[in-house]
């Protein structure tokens, strides 16, 4: 079993962390601290990477991108969170959706879409599932026919009209392009009713709303989305009407990779928690001998070390499953794994950087908010059941 | 008699402080404007409505114009109004809980005399116990189990002038109250011995500067005290006692009360969490109704239940000293006992009950998020949970300091 990266992954590492240490690392902290969540986002540092091939990583090769493998990708991921978990997801959302552009869209949506989103620094992509009425029900839908998403398409002629909201959407606020599910046909089952479509930011009667402030991503774009009689052609349609295939299958894109996406993401917290912790206890302080000397801070250190290096393990494994095209539990299951992990992981950093007659150290605190995001997406206990319903239905 | 029963006026007062904060304290603590910014102003207001109720001087003695509370009342009361408002809680807790140690036991006849008509007549007059320095190594940490004292070093000094009195200088780090009291505990150096001096606030030569709030990682009101030549008469220091009784490690004359407020915090964060499951709906019943949330619900109160148990046994335990040595009480520092099962155990119990809301659990407009963030503010503050084991390891090998 051979674990080594190739000569390719780890340049890309190497350019990831060098962009993370000099680019992310200094404004990390300042952006978190403004508390207006629109004004801490930082296009900047979007366009930065962009002019690095980190926003269009996911673009296959054939179609001008740098087409890089699951392996380096989530080496990549891991690398900026490190220096900032939220920036490196506003990343890899877009190889989020560009890997559903690849897989579930037609060549002429590809065509379409494609070549702006590679030429533009500042295109973004999201996805909008979530409602208020439905945040769980959409990851494990109901029978009921009332239950699951209530946003409305309804045919009119070569279009779809939409009515209604989604609520907490990544990158809601700046994405140029989503894409959105909606309830085709109210009378059945969510799922054998709904429709996925492309929204382009610019579609007549769509806008967002409300852009949230959270205690954790903090600069990570979240809004609510606003349909009122928003059309959007048939041509933009993805997949068959009332599919099947709707987002909570199993594409390539959407869960599968958001899975890996979360874990590899994860990680980079574990390695900026460990780094933080190991620097902590060696450093000397005035007035008293430096923690490392202690038992139950070296009981701390080599814990951390244990769950950051299983999570290693067990990330570059689902990712090597996707770059094999296997299709196995992992990918949720190493999501979920990080998200007990980083909780932690930054939880005992804190406890190794608390000191009497001090503030906590902010950067600590942020790992720890940001930490805590993990449990309140992806309907993080409905992910845990709906991996151990697929294991006892076999 | 062993009573686990609140005598009937513990009971009525903790009905009626809950009855005012549901009605005047959480409507506010709870809007969007006083949740979202990083640095939400104390609501002194609301402080000052609590006071109006006698809270300020709950622990004063009777017959100097208090309510006469004991620490188990004290607890009860700071719970109630924790659930409402964290730095409330914290203002009047220290207030009260230090105003009944010094007026009730640490003053001369003399200072009490003195003191005692403007804590009473002002609702306004807040107390607080400056004793920590910058650099001052309170952790025990290498020094677990080895014979030597309390690694303190008092840098704050107080010499004696021509007239007898004390010029005090240093400067007293993230004091508790300290933007809104009128009279500072002072610990200081004088001479050979460490000694409390009482200090108004308004004595020339006392500076006060504010903790910012946002990143400031405390509760209530917290600020720095500076003290340039300040002359403090000599009537001002209080007797031999007073040092061991306000210094121990941990604060532990006050330590029960503090816990009581990190509890308030994690019953308003369950209460929310047991009233939502009981409303929204998925999966197709009431969320409560799933196994995975009734059981996260049901942890959530037997952390809060166990951490309830173990506060009034160690206020119970303060209340009766005697505690220990006529065999009701085991050798141990329950205080400290209490201090790791609340600390621990209410920040599961905020990171839980948030776990019911989804994604409103982050939302920086709902409180759920603030909860979690107080209850952290707790656990990582001090010495820690760490070091209170080790505390409680010495108990257990019968292992004595100094």
């Amino acid at each position: 079993m051979d674990f080594s990266l190739s000569q390719e992954q780890r340049a890309w590492q190497a350019k990831a962390r060098r962009f993370a240490d000099e680019e992310i690392r200094p404004i990390s902290l300042e952006r978190d601290r403004i508390c207006d969540p629109v004004a801490a986002f930082d296009w900047e540092i979007i366009k930065k990477g962009s002019r690095l091939g980190l926003r269009t990583a996911a673009v296959e090769k054939a179609r001008g991108g740098p087409g890089i493998d699951f392996v380096t990708q989530a080496l990549v991921m891991a690398e900026l969170a490190r220096a900032d978990s939220a920036i490196s997801k506003t990343f890899s959302q877009c190889w989020k959706w560009t890997h559903l552009i690849q897989s579930a869209c037609t060549e002429e949506q590809k065509q379409r879409f494609l070549p702006a989103f590679l030429a533009d620094d500042t295109f973004v992509m999201g996805s909008g599932s979530t409602e208020p009425s439905s945040g769980s029900d959409n990851r494990l839908p109901p029978d009921d026919v009332k239950a699951g998403m209530k946003l409305r398409a309804e045919r009119d002629g070569d279009d779809w009209i939409l009515n209604g909201s989604k609520l907490f959407i990544a990158n809601g606020s700046i994405a140029r392009l989503f894409f959105v599910t909606a309830r085709t046909d109210p009378s059945v089952p969510m799922a054998e009713g709904t429709t996925r479509f492309l929204v382009p930011r610019d579609t007549p009667g769509f806008r967002h709303g409300k852009v949230f402030n959270k205690s954790g991503w903090h600069v990570y774009q979240n809004a609510e989305l606003i349909f009122e009689d928003a059309r959007v052609p048939d041509v933009n349609r993805v997949g068959p009407v009332n599919g099947p295939a709707g987002s909570f299958r199993g594409d390539l894109g959407g869960d599968i990779f958001g899975d890996l996406e979360l874990a590899a993401n994860g990680l980079g917290i574990c390695d900026d928690a460990l780094d933080k912790a190991i620097a902590a206890v060696t450093a000397r302080e005035q007035r008293s001998p430096p923690l490392k000397d202690q038992q139950l801070v070296q009981l701390k250190i080599g814990r951390m070390k244990m769950l950051t290096e299983a999570l290693r393990s067990y990330v570059l494994r689902v990712a090597w499953e996707h770059d094999a095209g296997i299709r196995t539990h992992n990918a949720g299951l190493a999501m979920n794994l990080s998200t007990d992990i980083i909780q932690e992981m930054s939880e005992t950093a804190m406890a190794i950087f608390e000191r009497a007659g001090k503030a906590m150290n902010p950067a600590i605190d942020k790992l720890v908010r940001d930490s805590f995001i993990w449990s309140h997406l992806a309907g993080d206990t409905v992910q845990r059941l709906k991996i151990a319903r697929r294991l006892l239905r076999h | 008699m062993y009573s686990l029963r609140l005598s009937e006026e513990q009971a009525a007062i903790r009905e009626s402080v809950r009855e005012f904060v549901a009605g005047e304290i959480t409507p506010v603590a709870t809007r969007p404007e006083r949740l979202e910014p990083f640095d939400v102003p104390l609501a002194m207001d609301l402080v000052d409505a609590a006071g109006a109720l006698g809270l300020r001087t709950l622990a004063l003695a009777e017959e100097a114009g208090g309510a006469g509370a004991d620490m188990l009342t004290c607890c009860l009361v700071a719970e109630e109004l924790a659930a409402g408002d964290v730095d409330v809680a914290s203002v009047l807790g220290w207030t009260s809980v230090l105003g009944g140690l010094l007026f009730n036991e640490l003053m001369t006849d003399g200072q009490r005399a003195r003191f005692v008509g403007d804590f009473t007549a002002d609702n306004r007059y807040h107390l607080a116990l400056a004793d920590r320095e910058e650099g001052m190594a309170t952790a025990l940490g290498i020094d677990y189990h080895r014979a030597t004292a309390d690694r303190f070093g008092i840098a704050t000094t107080a010499t004696r002038d021509a007239g007898g009195d004390w010029v005090v200088n240093g400067t007293k780090t993230r004091i508790a109250n300290a933007p809104v009291a009128k009279l500072f505990a002072v610990l200081v150096q004088a001479g050979d011995a460490p000694a409390i001096l009482l200090v108004p606030a308004d004595t020339a030569g006392v500076a006060v500067t504010e903790t910012p709030r946002d990143g400031g990682w405390y509760h209530g009101a917290l600020g720095d005290v500076m003290f340039t030549d300040c002359v403090v008469p000599a009537a001002n220091a209080l007797g031999p006692g007073a040092v061991a009784k306000l210094t121990a490690p941990g604060a532990d004359f006050i330590a029960p009360v503090l816990q009581a407020i990190n509890l308030g915090v994690g019953r308003a964060a369950y209460d929310a969490a047991v009233e939502y499951s009981g409303v929204r709906v998925q999966g197709g019943r009431r969320i409560i109704e799933h196994q995975a949330i009734g059981a996260k619900l049901a942890e959530i109160a037997i952390n809060l239940e166990t951490v309830r148990n173990a506060i009034w046994r160690a206020a119970w335990v303060a209340d009766n000293p005697d505690a220990a040595s006529d065999g009701n009480a085991p050798p141990l520092p329950l205080a400290k006992i209490s201090q790791v099962v609340t600390a621990e155990r209410v920040y599961r119990a905020t990171k839980d009950s948030a776990e019911c809301f989804g994604a409103m659990g982050v939302m920086r407009d709902m409180p759920l998020q603030k909860y979690i963030h107080v209850s952290r503010v707790f656990l990582h503050t001090g010495d820690g949970v760490s070091d209170a084991k080790l505390r409680i390891a010495e108990a257990i090998a019968g292992h004595v300091r100094g």
